[in-house]
């Protein structure tokens, strides 16, 4: 419980509306994407860079932690509050400062949600390349607090490649900027890079400069359907060998072939073991060499190989994948996401890597990948309400990990770290690398007020 | 006196590799301090051992990938990294190599192109440029707006701590957000983190086809304003850079005017259109001899003029001022810039790399850098930008009359190098305090 003291002192920084410390308000913000739960002393919603470094110095009297938040979408567990925490939630944030799209950058607040800079500047014909699957819902602040991928990180890359600069309240208190509006702002140290993925660990970003970029004058979408999933990784590898770099090579198998097809419709054959699909941007004068090349590597293998002809063909693709994660609701009515990643060439043993522990443990797994960067996203179809079914899933998300890390891969690949798999992160990282994470952590919260206990333990 | 025990090093790395005499040294040294002794470490054990004996002997160490920087050495350790120069592994399936810290930036660049493949960033200095160096520098430069600043290409490294731990961060995955990102805030720390002892060095498929475009102009302006034109157009070439008349002769002999190059890497087809567009609009603009340039051997001719030109300011930061503002807003930058440096053309150095908004001056001498630098600061800021990196940082917030800021920012740098350099022993001549 918050004492009055601190609960008035509270209302007077951001009003009194912007204080939530009632049960039922609590609990609404105790979620995020995973099955975790906490449940946070109370909420607050600042509205300004003052109030946020307000807040700071009076959680900081009073020896309370702050938890940072902002949609809450993320699979990580990295905005569970943690016990004795005050939850900082910046949805109320939502200015954009600027689009400068001469000068290829954006300034907004942490609280704007990707999708709605992504309309803002499709207007302007310019957009932001990260656009995680959550994006209609998910936060900037949030993306830079995960560092969150998406569907276009083969060529694009994640989040942290279109962050220029930070304003940042440290645990302190203090306000700094790291970065800037170009690539030559860093003050010595890449501030920037190490705050953005660190979960609101090492400071509160309260400001985001983004780079922005102009839309691809063309781009085509491919459609690739495989009998089996090995075939369809053999196209991916074939495709990286021609020198071509897609945006897109997403990949679905048939369990998700078939969940997707009960929602969409979109005449998927149901019998497929997997479809791949295959986008490429750029100068029109470029995609039918591209689109060629292309066709003629999938056709080696894929029973059928189509480009959409019409903006209606590409949306009808896309929604089968965009639905991905919904679909198999339909089946059981949990499900678990998986982040692993591995080395593209270890891909085809991954998705072996996938079935076996769907055998060993008995679960039901389906599997989105973002095939040309490595990255499965392994569904664990389960019923929460089922104690046991769920230890078991808990046990075979663990192998899934394992099994990356065998692969030479990562246990993350742009959904973060948080608390979910905090527990298996020295099993990727040397205790050198482990204490290098600890020195990084002491020098900005040496006292761990700022989201304790997420990523790592002091 | 030197308190370096040389035997000891001997001991480490065999008698071969530890150089005392004066004479020797000066071929691995740069800058005007006297270390006491250089040793070529063959392998990341030694280099550990080296690292080890530094501290027990509390003497300093400045780490070099073929020079090493003398300042704040003297009297201790310059270790160069020239002996380990091996490309351990390129693996094309995964688009990614293995490389030794001492290998040659040039001629690594020569491997990954016989390899069919592209390493983007620009070496910093043409001949003794490591891959080491390149990332302990990690700058961006004239192709990031394409590629992406050269962090963008480190995928993992072994590092040999400050203390004399060997820490191992990073796999092929080219997506990776696991743990805090030490990966990429150890690109650019200048080696006070640590010592580079592997990298594991993300590649790029070649692009299909590469072409320049060059044409001179009589004025710096004029030359500028097609940048604005092209970017107008959405014409984002791989670089689009000018050099001054000062310059532009150590580009390409014999150059009259400003000189300037649009890099176009890419497809071919959109390549030929593209090329077409920039010189009309170049010619349009006001450029003398412009010329697309197809030919393989010329285009390299043209390129390495450019990092020629880069690398010559990049060799004397102590007379250089760089900064950047928004890339549309160079026009007004270059004009208020003239008010401080008189002509541009004939200043002694005015390098423009024009998709980043970046300036670069070498300065003439006896000019008071830091007078220049808070000038040029206000001026870019007025314009959305800064003085480049720690110093422009300093001076930003000076005029937000922030001196706050500038405390928290530079006490938590300093707070960061002594969590890994509790001693301070390593490279000691980089400053955190501009």
């Amino acid at each position: 419980m918050l004492s009055q003291t601190v609960v008035k002192r509270l209302k007077e920084i951001v009003g009194e509306k912007n204080v939530v410390t009632d049960k039922v308000g609590l609990l609404t913000y105790g979620y995020d994407g995973t099955l975790l739960s906490g449940e946070a002393l109370g909420v607050v919603s600042p509205t300004t860079t003052e109030q946020v470094v307000e807040i700071v110095k009076l959680m900081n009297e009073h020896d309370i932690k702050l938890v940072p938040r902002g949609a809450g979408t993320n699979e990580s567990g990295g905005t569970i509050p943690s016990q004795d925490s005050v939850v900082i939630s910046f949805t109320k944030m939502t200015k954009i400062h600027e689009i400068d799209t001469e000068n290829f950058v954006a300034v907004v607040e942490p609280g704007v949600i990707n999708f709605d800079l992504q309309v803002e500047l499709e207007k302007k014909k310019f957009y932001f390349p990260p656009d995680p699957s959550s994006f209609k819902a998910s936060t900037i602040g949030g993306n830079v607090g995960e560092c969150s991928g998406g569907p276009k990180c083969f060529k694009y890359g994640v989040t942290r490649d279109y962050i220029l600069g930070l304003e940042v309240v440290l645990p302190n208190g203090k306000v700094i900027q790291t970065g800037g509006r170009n690539f030559h702002s860093e003050p010595g140290y890449d501030l920037t890079r190490i705050i953005v993925g660190a979960e609101g660990t090492l400071g509160l970003v309260t400001k985001v400069f983004v780079r922005i970029i102009p839309m691809p004058r063309a781009k085509k979408t491919m459609l690739a359907i495989y009998d089996k999933v090995e075939d369809a990784s053999q196209t991916v590898a074939d495709i990286v060998a021609a020198g071509i770099i897609p945006t897109t090579l997403e990949l679905m198998d048939n369990l998700l072939i078939n969940t997707t097809e009960d929602f969409t419709h979109a005449g998927i054959p149901r019998d497929a073991g997997a479809v791949l699909i295959i986008e490429v941007d750029g100068y029109p004068e470029d995609m039918d060499g591209q689109v060629k090349t292309i066709g003629e590597i999938a056709s080696k293998i894929a029973k059928e190989f189509k480009v959409a002809q019409s903006a209606v063909e590409v949306d009808q693709i896309w929604t089968s994948r965009r639905s991905a994660f919904g679909s198999v609701a339909r089946v059981r009515p949990s499900y678990g996401v998986n982040d692993i990643t591995v080395p593209r060439s270890n891909f085809p043993k991954a998705i072996g890597g996938v079935l076996k522990v769907a055998k060993d443990f008995g679960v039901t797994i389906g599997v989105v990948a973002h095939a040309g960067d490595g990255n499965l996203h392994p569904l664990i179809l389960f019923d929460q309400r089922n104690k046991e079914e769920t230890e078991t899933v808990h046990a075979a998300e663990q192998a899934l990990c394992m099994m990356a890390l065998d692969l030479e891969g990562t246990i993350s690949g742009e959904h973060g770290i948080g608390l979910v798999k905090k527990k298996y992160l020295d099993k990727e990282f040397t205790p050198a690398a482990m204490e290098a994470f600890r020195k990084v952590k002491r020098s900005f919260d040496p006292s761990n007020r700022f989201n304790p206990g997420k990523v790592i333990d002091l | 006196m030197s308190n370096v025990n040389i035997s000891m090093l001997k001991g480490i790395v065999g008698d071969a590799f530890v150089i005392d005499s004066p004479s020797e040294m000066a071929n691995y040294l740069k800058g005007q301090g006297k270390p006491a002794v250089v040793v070529l470490p063959g392998n990341t054990s030694e280099v550990s051992s080296i690292v080890k004996l530094a501290n027990e002997q509390n003497v300093k160490l400045a780490v070099g990938g073929a020079v090493a920087d003398t300042q704040g050495i003297t009297g201790g350790i310059a270790m160069v990294m020239s002996r380990m120069n091996q490309i351990l592994e390129m693996d094309h399936m995964n688009l990614v190599a293995v490389v030794e810290p001492g290998v040659l930036h040039k001629d690594f660049l020569l491997k990954v192109t016989e390899a069919g493949l592209n390493f983007p960033p620009e070496p910093y200095e043409l001949e003794t440029s490591s891959v080491g160096g390149c990332f302990a520098i990690g700058d961006s430069d004239s192709k990031s707006f394409e590629y992406g600043p050269t962090r963008t290409f480190l995928l993992g490294f072994e590092m040999v701590l400050p203390t004399g731990e060997i820490l191992d961060i990073g796999n092929k995955c080219i997506k990776n957000v696991s743990g805090l990102d030490f990966i990429h805030f150890a690109v650019g720390s200048q080696g006070t983190f640590g010592i580079f002892t592997k990298l594991l060095v993300k590649l790029l498929p070649a692009p299909e086809a590469k072409k320049a475009v060059i044409g001179t102009f009589a004025s710096m302006h004029k030359a500028n304003a097609t940048f604005n034109t092209l970017i107008k157009r959405n014409v984002l070439p791989t670089r689009m850079n000018l050099i001054n008349a000062s310059l532009a002769k150590n580009a390409k002999p014999g150059t009259e005017g400003q000189f300037v190059i649009i890099d176009l890497q890419g497809f071919k087809e959109s390549g030929k259109n593209i090329a077409n567009e920039v010189a009309a609009v170049l010619t349009l603009g006001g450029g003398s001899d412009v010329k697309i340039i197809e030919d393989e051997v010329e285009y390299e001719q043209v390129i390495n003029g450019w990092l020629k030109v880069r690398a010559d300011l990049n060799s004397k930061p102590e007379q250089t001022v760089e900064f950047a503002v928004g890339p549309m807003k160079m026009p007004q930058a270059l004009t208020q810039l003239e008010a401080l440096t008189g002509d541009l053309g004939a200043y002694p150095g005015v390098i423009v790399e024009g998709l980043l908004g970046f300036v670069g001056l070498a300065l003439p001498e006896g000019t008071d850098k830091l007078d220049l630098a808070r000038k040029v600061n206000k001026l870019a800021m007025s314009l959305g930008g800064n003085v480049k990196g720690l110093l422009g940082h300093k001076l930003k917030a000076e005029v937000y009359n922030d001196a706050e800021m500038w405390k928290q920012t530079a006490s938590l740098l300093s707070e960061l190098r002594q969590q890994f350099d509790p001693k301070g022993i390593l490279n000691p001549g980089v400053s955190l305090e501009p």
